[in-house]
């Protein structure tokens, strides 16, 4: 697969204040590409340094086999992109905003975009200032597909946006990705990556810890369980169970709560034995599974780093 | 201390603007003292500024220009009102400004009631005037005893309590008009403009005899009824307590309205949303909109009505000035009549040559003064836009779109030179017309070159504006430029009067302006500013092609 996205020891400081350090990775043409890590890891200024936002202090980024610095124009062209923190002129409605992106970016097809504005289901009408978060999010979206980009970078795409209109964009995305188009998506919700990307990189205090397949993510998913019962239940019919890491009992004895990794078959099964009167499942943060996965078990990051793929 | 509660907060915030207001302030007042004792050393001279001075009247009321007090007073006149800039922006910022951000919906969790959280922050801002007033009171005391001023401290800080006044009324007046508005860019425009309009309408009834019931209307009347530096004159406590009232009336208003409305929203008035909502907007796409072909069409619509209102305020001011000048140059004529050979009649044949073209020249280019500082000012108020775009990250899109950093930057300085073309070609008709109609005879070459004359000035400023943005933030960005803009008036204002060196004059871009009334304009002057314009505005151009955005 041809390199679309290819990032080479990127470093970039602010200063006293971290950014990112020794970054490097590549993104092939048609994939989907996740960009995990928890708040303040580094994946806005990864992004940032790939829009020509900011420059980066050494290292290389390019994009379609251009410096992303030098050429920025030109890889534009190609680019759509949704910021981490987007803000747009608050007077003008949805629809100035997108005709106003759409001149800027040289005209668009305008059936596509609006069946877009259908398909998000946005009142082109209102003032941006008058948008809920989720509206407001959803033009940013727009703006980014609209012009059907070669390579699609997003940061945080979902946040603000309701479960209904989260399907629709991991539609989009898939669409996308059959189209042969490239999308680079940073999140720190675990689940959305895992929907939506083939391939994933996990940064953490600026350094890329871990890169691989989606399908290791299930290395470090770790999820909880909690199980009330309408009596005491013995804890051994839960702690050896395949996919359970830790077992806690709650309530006296009357409810479990499993700390989890992998699938929750078992434990469904052994739990039917017994009158059950509620059971929770709980993801935690990223943040929490890092320090978790990350921590405890006495890595450290760079020598984790050590092991990308 | 400083963080326990909103008050402290709040002063905490302003500390920078008390300072820098005061000191400055106490200067402006001072400045005129340092060249009075030059310009009044025999009887011959009293008698000559005495009488010059109540020829200039529209500027402040002639007494006692001949001593110290009288003269720093009578100098200052409507320039003094420069001191509300920072209410006005502060007071428009106070509510309104926070709400654009969100930040006020974290302070409203807060377990204090709105009416005291507002009350709070209203009171620092008056507590910050009053420091602003003292501090420049004390300067202007110091200032009278090192120039041999009659008046005392009382005296300084009574003129520092006016001014906090006077600043008090229009920190209201935006605080009240930012209830109507989605944004505070909007309020500190319109109360700038009730500003202009109100030095006017004071001016009326000093120019245009039997018209004092008219200036009675505007704040800025009750403020010169007190002129605490001339200690024949003294102080209007009727003056300053109908000022005080007018505040409380005005804050008290704004505040009433602020606990009555949604956060975030507008007070509602019919015909207001009417007008800016003239037709229910349209969902499909595309809106065929004008303005959004381009950055620079953008740009364009983006300060279209700032741009329409400064242009009326210009326009107006410009015909104002050539009704006062009839006026004047009236009592001019009789003056150079009846007393051939005084020192006055020598001082002004030599400003100003003998005609009646030449004496309206003369006449109306000391109110033409004022002219390129505001259109300067309004430069300011639209490179600040810029600044804040970055800040609040309002760039990152049009960034991420296929145009270089170079062409969004100059796309929007276009969008500013336009404006102040407008605003230069509209003034230079609305002059030409009032001059016409009202029979004053006027170099129409000098006319021109006096009101075309300030676009380069304020593309300077712009372009200066600009680079700095560079490197600073919308807040520093703006302070720096405010600060040039009053240092460079300061040099040319006060600078001839202290005899200062060609060179230093030559720092203020004003010096290249000159008196283009009289003189025209000089083409070596002109391009010096247009070439100081233009390196600013390449270098900026440069920097933020290589800076990072947002950090």
């Amino acid at each position: 697969m041809t390199a679309i996205i290819e990032v080479e020891k990127l470093t970039k400081s602010y200063g006293r204040r971290r950014g990112i350090a020794d970054v490097s990775f590549q993104v092939g043409e048609g994939e989907v590409f996740g960009f995990l890590g928890p708040n303040g890891a580094g994946k806005t200024t990864t992004i940032r340094v790939l829009m020509a936002l900011i420059r980066a202090d050494s290292g290389s980024a390019k994009i379609t086999g251009l410096d992303c610095w030098d050429r920025s124009v030109d890889i534009k062209r190609s680019v759509g992109s949704v910021p981490g923190e987007p803000s747009l002129d608050g007077n003008l409605t949805g629809g100035q905003i997108l005709e106003y992106f759409a001149n800027l970016r040289g005209g668009v097809d305008q059936k596509y975009l609006n069946q877009l504005v259908e398909r998000l289901d946005l009142d082109t009408g209102r003032k941006f200032r008058q948008y809920s978060t989720g509206n407001k999010r959803k033009v940013v979206l727009i703006q980014a597909f609209m012009h059907k980009p070669r390579v699609l970078i997003l940061d945080e795409p979902t946040s603000g946006l309701d479960p209904l209109n989260q399907q629709e964009f991991d539609g989009m995305v898939r669409e996308a990705r059959e189209e042969g188009r490239t999308v680079f998506l940073s999140s720190h919700v675990l689940s959305e990556v895992e929907k939506t990307c083939t391939r994933v990189g996990i940064i953490r205090e600026g350094r890329l810890v871990k890169i691989g397949g989606v399908h290791d993510l299930k290395d470090i998913k770790r999820y909880e369980i909690t199980i009330l019962f309408a009596q005491p239940v013995p804890v051994e019919a839960f702690a050896q169970l395949e996919g359970v890491t830790d077992v806690e009992t709650l309530n006296d004895g009357r409810a479990v709560r499993l700390a989890m990794q992998g699938s929750a078959d078992a434990v469904i099964k052994a739990a039917a034995h017994y009158p059950v009167i509620s059971l929770t499942s709980y993801e935690p943060s990223l943040e929490d599974v890092f320090l978790r996965y990350y921590e405890s078990d006495g890595r450290p990051a760079k020598e984790v780093a050590a092991n990308v793929v | 201390m400083w963080f326990r509660n909103v008050f402290l907060k709040t002063l905490r915030d302003y500390r920078i603007a008390i300072i820098g207001w005061g000191v400055g302030m106490g200067l402006v007042i001072v400045s005129p003292m340092a060249s009075v004792a030059a310009l009044i050393s025999t009887p011959a001279q009293h008698a000559a500024l005495a009488s010059i001075a109540a020829q200039f009247a529209w500027n402040a009321d002639p007494v006692k220009a001949d001593t110290v007090g009288g003269y720093a007073t009578f100098k200052i006149g409507v320039f003094a009102f420069i001191a509300c800039i920072w209410p006005l922006l502060a007071a428009s910022r106070m509510l309104r400004g926070e709400e654009d951000r969100g930040s006020l919906d974290v302070l409203l969790s807060a377990p204090r009631t709105r009416l005291s959280i507002a009350l709070q922050k209203v009171a620092a801002m008056w507590s910050a005037l009053l420091v602003i007033g003292l501090i420049s009171g004390v300067i202007a005391y110091l200032g009278g005893r090192a120039f041999k001023g009659d008046f005392t401290l009382a005296d300084g800080l009574m003129w520092g309590l006016d001014l906090a006044l006077i600043c008090m009324i229009f920190g209201g007046v935006a605080l009240l008009i930012s209830q109507f508005t989605h944004e505070r860019g909007p309020a500190a425009g319109a109360t700038g403009a009730l500003l202009v309009v109100f030095i006017v309408v004071d001016m009326v009834h000093r120019v245009i005899p039997g018209t004092d019931w008219f200036s009675r209307l505007s704040p800025i009347y009750y403020y010169n009824l007190s002129k605490p530096l001339i200690t024949s004159y003294g102080t209007s406590a009727g003056g300053m307590l109908a000022m005080l009232a007018m505040a409380m009336v005005l804050t008290g208003a704004a505040l009433w309205l602020f606990v009555r409305r949604d956060v975030g929203d507008a007070v509602k008035v019919p015909w207001l949303d009417r007008m800016a909502h003239p037709a229910a907007p349209s969902r499909s796409l595309p809106v065929s909109d004008w303005s959004l072909r381009s950055v620079y069409m953008r740009s364009l619509g983006m300060i279209a009505v700032p741009t329409f209102w400064w242009t009326l305020g210009f326009a107006a001011f410009a015909a104002w000035m050539i009704v006062a000048v009839r006026q004047l140059a009236d009592k001019m004529n009789a003056l150079l009549a009846g007393a051939q050979g005084s020192p006055a009649i020598a001082v002004l044949k030599n400003i100003g040559g003998g005609s009646s073209t030449e004496l309206n020249g003369l006449l109306l280019g000391a109110m033409f003064e004022l002219m390129p500082v505001l259109l300067m000012a309004f430069a300011v108020t639209q490179v600040n836009r810029w600044s804040a775009d970055e800040d609040e990250g309002r760039l990152e899109i049009v960034l991420s779109t296929p145009q270089s950093r170079a062409a969004v930057l100059l796309g929007r300085f276009a969008a500013l030179a336009t404006a102040t073309v407008i605003v230069g070609v509209v003034t230079l008709a609305t002059a030409a017309v009032a001059a016409a109609i009202g029979g004053v005879a006027l170099d129409g070459g000098n006319l021109a070159a006096a009101t075309l004359g300030m676009i380069p000035l304020g593309l300077l400023i712009a372009a200066i504006g600009y680079l700095a943005a560079g490197w600073l933030r919308t807040a520093a960005d703006t302070g720096l430029l405010s600060f040039l803009l009053a240092a460079w008036f300061f040099i040319s204002f006060i600078g001839p009067d202290l005899k200062w060196p060609d060179a230093t004059l030559r720092l203020s871009p004003f010096y290249y302006y000159g008196t283009p009334l009289l003189h025209g304009m000089e083409l070596a002057n002109l391009a010096v500013v247009l070439g100081v314009g233009a390196v600013a505005l390449t270098l900026g151009s440069l920097r933020f092609a290589r800076k990072d955005i947002g950090v």
